[in-house]
């Protein structure tokens, strides 16, 4: 039993991390209509900016964060405004092989940076958990990282839904001509949404580098949790993609447990599949219209 | 909802990816019978190449042309019909688990296995392509690719019957060989064969009232049923077609290997090649995907001969430039220009700008 509760417990963690990875997917493809082929990636540049910083002023990976979001959001920024502003309004494949391109590059360039080796970003805290009743063990690092996941993304959701750059932003991903009408530079929104996603990916990265081991290969790992997360959550529905997260986390933590093998992943995609094939809005949620975005 | 841009012509906002028109349109009338005799000239060349060619360069060019085979099979169900198939590196690899599989355990012959195969792959495609082709866009795609790896975890479950992830031997030399492996000439041979077959299915269909079908789905599915075309079937029957031609030659990719590895025979990465081979060719073209497969197969060789360590950096960098500068693909970038006199690659970079 003590077991049971170990693994929900674990998944639960993990899932807030997937949540975080998840929730700039799912905005960017509910504003944009664009699938992000390379947000694994920036989640990776995240954690190696963390690694890098821990590495030569010995900054704590938790308060790495700060600087890899910031550093992912000009980034990301540049990159929507300079790049795929360029190809947005094509059909989608266009915008996928344009993401895979970058994924690409950006996968490879870390591997000629760092080379592909595993790494983590030590911390005084590693080994160090909490004990609950029953030997439930929870680790310090997870703790905080799942709770400073979650405050992230909920923090996304108030600028989303009470700030005049989130209100653009959606207005923006439901009707952009109505919103270039009301005086909201189309350009500068859709940047800033990147921007806002890549961020997040980064954060998460620097968390992922403090309480797991990465390479430049988890990439392609981390952009599909995100869409496995972000079409549990119903694609394009922002706090569905959390929900989606926190699913996937305890899933895969039960099918650790339950099932021999690997199993478990071959279930997984079973899961999207059905899911997709049955109700396309996402489990959680209301029906999502291609032309709206849900927060 | 693509916004009128000034300076662009009205054809290319109506249905930016598609064929607006059919691929051999009004505008250059070509004789059906030119172009079955040029792609015949073709074949033939490829099979007079073969004498000038080292034991290496044998294998890149077989590469290659089995590259065209799966770009132009894509092609049914991504550019004519306009579905995001972003799984069809599942067929390929169910295709060469098949023969594998019927090849090592039950002894069947090459000659067997391959057409077993193909139907095993088609079969399998119309099994959930029921279900799925209902959904749209980015729902297809992903569902799709959901459908690739779930079969790869299946693949690498099931040890006893597939190695796993360990991968599966084919026998192919000795007495319990069922045939005996057919040599870089004998695949050179063969993978020409199967990638001139696809392009000749895909021509077929394109002039076929199927083509018309698929097109006319791909720019609007309600219009097309309001029409009359039966749009469930004419998009199986698009997938399923696909689907049992990209089986067919995973199934010879897996005699050629040997030893297959459900990591390289499920790699998401092939999937991404056959798209962009497609995309840069054109796509819902007959020469198209055939000119993106060899550009791109050839490109990626000559990258990874020339920079070892930094290849998959330069195809990204590659990638990323090609999507920008030519969003529509060679082919229909060089009609549209050489009908219009408009050679600019900079008025197509706005063509999808914001």
């Amino acid at each position: 039993m003590s077991q049971f509760i170990q693994a929900t417990l674990y998944g639960l963690l993990q899932g807030c991390m997937f949540g975080l990875v998840a929730v700039g997917f799912s905005l960017v493809w509910g504003v944009m209509h664009v699938v992000n082929l390379a947000h694994g990636a920036f989640v990776l540049l995240g954690a190696y900016l963390a690694w890098q910083l821990n590495a030569a002023f010995g900054l704590d990976p938790f308060l790495g964060m700060v600087p890899a979001g910031l550093a992912l959001f000009a980034f990301g920024y540049l990159l929507q405004r300079g790049l795929i502003n360029l190809v947005v309004n094509a059909p989608i494949f266009i915008t996928l092989l344009l993401t895979f391109g970058l994924e690409l590059l950006l996968v490879n360039g870390l591997i000629l940076g760092f080379t592909a080796d595993y790494r983590s970003i030590p911390t005084t805290y590693a080994g160090k958990s909490m004990v609950l009743p029953g030997d439930v063990r929870i680790p310090f690092g997870r703790l905080f990282a799942a709770m400073l996941a979650v405050s992230v993304t909920l923090g996304l959701f108030y600028v989303i839904r009470r700030t005049r750059v989130g209100l653009a932003i959606l207005a923006t991903g439901m009707d952009r001509g109505a919103a270039r009408l009301m005086g909201i530079g189309a350009r500068h929104t859709y940047a800033l949404t990147f921007a806002i996603a890549a961020a997040l990916a980064g954060a998460a990265g620097a968390a992922v580098g403090a309480v797991s081991t990465f390479s430049p290969a988890d990439a392609g790992r981390f952009t599909l949790f995100s869409f496995v997360a972000a079409v549990l959550g119903g694609l394009g529905n922002t706090s569905g993609a959390l929900f989606g997260g926190l699913l996937l986390g305890v899933v895969e933590a039960w099918g650790g447990q339950l099932l021999p093998g690997t199993w478990i992943n071959a279930m997984a995609f079973g899961v999207l599949v059905v899911v997709l094939a049955v109700r396309p809005q996402g489990l959680a949620g209301k029906a999502f219209y291609a032309s709206r975005v849900e927060v | 909802m693509p916004e009128m841009q000034p300076g662009v012509t009205q054809g290319a906002i109506a249905n930016p990816a598609g064929p607006t028109r059919p691929a051999n349109g009004t505008a250059r009338p070509m004789h059906p019978v030119a172009g079955w005799l040029a792609g015949a000239a073709i074949v033939l060349a490829a099979l007079g190449l073969i004498t000038q060619l080292y034991t290496g360069q044998v294998r890149t060019v077989t590469t290659i042309f089995m590259f065209v085979g799966l770009a132009s099979a894509w092609n049914l169900i991504g550019g004519f019909t306009g579905y995001a198939c972003f799984g069809q590196v599942g067929f390929f690899g169910l295709g060469g688990y098949a023969t594998a599989v019927s090849m090592s355990h039950a002894r069947l012959d090459f000659w067997l296995a391959l057409p077993l195969s193909a139907a095993i792959g088609g079969a399998f495609a119309a099994l959930v392509g029921w279900p799925l082709l209902r959904l749209r866009g980015h729902y297809f795609a992903v569902a799709t690719l959901g459908v690739a790896e779930g079969l790869r975890e299946i693949v690498i479950n099931l040890p006893d019957l597939t190695g796993g992830g360990g991968g599966i031997t084919i026998p192919t030399a000795g007495d319990h060989a069922p045939t005996p492996w057919l040599g870089n000439d004998g695949f050179y041979v063969l993978f020409l064969l199967l990638a001139a077959g696809v392009v000749a299915v895909a021509a077929c269909v394109s002039g076929h009232r199927t083509g018309y079908a698929l097109r006319a789905i791909h720019q609007d599915e309600e219009a097309a049923a309001a029409i009359g075309i039966n749009t469930t079937a004419a998009k199986l029957m698009a997938f399923a077609g696909s689907a049992a031609l990209t089986s067919a030659l995973g199934s010879a990719y897996a005699f050629q290997q040997v030893t297959i590895f459900p990591q390289r025979l499920f790699d998401v990465e092939l999937t991404v090649l056959m798209v962009v081979m497609v995309i840069l060719g054109g796509a819902g073209t007959i020469a198209g995907p055939v000119i993106g497969a060899v550009g791109i197969a050839f490109a990626s060789e000559w990258l990874r001969q020339e920079l070892p360590r930094g290849h998959a950096f330069a195809l990204g960098a590659l990638i990323v430039v090609a999507v920008i500068l030519l969003p529509q693909g060679v082919q229909n970038y060089v009609r549209d220009a050489w009908r219009e006199r408009r050679f600019s690659l900079l008025e197509n970079v706005r063509r999808y700008r914001l």
